[in-house]
Parts: C-alpha cells; structure tokens; sequence
C-alpha cells in the first residue's frame, strides 16, 4: 500500500459525484485541501448518514476497488458512526459521526469546494480535533490553529 | 462564521484572523499557498505501517466513542491515538 494520491482522490470525488454521494473531506486530508502544509496518512470523509447516501456509498466503494463482503457492505449501509477501510486500493476512514459536530447538514452549510473536492471549513475540522482530544491531534493544533489565522487573513478557498 | 463558539470554552480561536502566526509557519504556509494542489498531495500524504491499526482489512464501530475506546485499548500509545 502506497501513500495516498492526488488521482486517488480525484477518483474519490468522480465516483462519488457519479453516485450522487454527499460528503465532505475532514481531518488533516481536509486541511491539506484547504492548503495546510502537513502530513497524513489516509484520507477521512465524513458522510452523510441516511439510507440512500448510505446504499450509494457501498456502490462507490465497489466501484472504486474496495473488496466488501456482504456483512461489510450491510455494515456501511447502516451507516455505523466510523468505518476503517484498508481492503482497497487506497486507506479510508469513513465517519458518519465526527466529534464536535453535530449534524452532517451544518457542515455542509459552511464547506469550502476546493476544485471539485468538498471539503469541511477549517473551523469544523479543528473543532472535530479538540473534541477528539487525542495526543496526535493535540500536538498538531496549535500550528493548525495559526493556519486557520492565516486562512482566513488571505480570504483563501483551498 | 460564529463556529467559534462551538469549540472548548478554554480553546476558542479566535475568529479575528490577526492572530499571531510564527514567522516560520507563516513562511510555510505561503510555500504551500504557492503550489498547486496535485504537488500540496504528493508532500502531504505518506504511508507507514502502523501496527495493529494496519492490520485489519475492515472494522466498523457503532459509535465513535467505542471506536475511541477500542484505540485506546489496542494501540500503543506512541501512535498518539489514545485521549489526553
């Protein structure tokens, strides 16, 4: 298993358009769109958790490369609050519930498209980390914090 | 925004974007600015192998806690994953 491409993602967010997903980039993959210069290991996409999203998501998946069984697929479909994929072609944590956020519909509100990738605003995300209050994100937040500063002193989309 | 006021009472950022940034990352963050996403992607994003996260094809969890819970039950702690 390599890192995580830029193609993968451009397949990430062709394949879940085609599927009519709704989704959002969150956790450092989200600031790294958004431009913090950082490093990560996989991608993490908060989806929306609601049946049909959900029965699309394990389409996509398929389509995408990931080998589901049948009690994987039903897994995702109901939409269980975080999924941890390493059974395709890239790694993937899907989150269907992220700490320190409350509904899918208010994230969707204030996110920032960033050539085509829709990603969570920077606020979202590291309220997502300090709720989360692991050792790794508290060591990561204060530089993602001054980047947030800087974001938003340059008026920047991604 | 007002998303400020969801964060930790002890935490807020501050929503003036005036906030100090250390020149260093300040300098960092214009580099980053100046590259094109697909190059931002190829610095970004790096593989190791972490151990017992990596080796399972799938897991799923019911609630995000549990999720938590079973990180910081399973992982060694120098993978960070366990809460402060």
């Amino acid at each position: 298993m390599g890192a995580f491409e830029y193609r993968q993602a451009e397949e990430i967010r062709d394949t879940f358009s085609q599927h009519g997903i709704r989704y959002l980039f969150i956790g450092k993959s989200g600031a790294i769109l958004l431009g913090f210069p950082d490093t990560t290991q996989d991608a993490d996409l908060f989806v929306e958790r609601n049946p049909q999203n959900c029965r699309a998501l394990v389409g996509a998946l398929r389509s995408l490369g990931f080998e589901l069984t049948e009690n994987q697929a039903a897994e995702i479909e109901r939409g269980k609050d975080f999924v941890q994929l390493k059974n395709g072609p890239f790694d993937l944590d899907l989150i269907f519930a992220p700490d320190g956020i409350e509904r899918f519909d208010d994230a969707w509100q204030r996110h920032i498209d960033v050539e085509g990738f829709p990603v969570c605003h920077i606020d979202d995300i590291i309220a997502s980390k300090l709720a989360t209050n692991r050792q790794k994100d508290r060591e990561s937040l204060p530089r993602l914090q001054s980047f947030r500063a800087y974001w938003l002193q340059k008026g920047r989309r991604g | 925004m007002g998303t400020a006021s969801k964060l930790a009472s002890n935490e807020v950022v501050s929503d003036a974007p005036s906030a100090a940034i250390p020149p260093d990352w300040r300098e960092e963050f214009d580099a980053a600015a100046r590259r094109p996403l697909r190059t931002r992607f190829r610095y970004s994003f790096i593989h190791t192998y972490k151990p017992v996260l990596d080796d399972a094809p799938f897991r799923a969890f019911d609630t995000t806690a549990e999720y938590r819970r079973w990180c910081e039950e399973n992982l060694p702690d120098w993978l960070g994953y366990g809460r402060v």
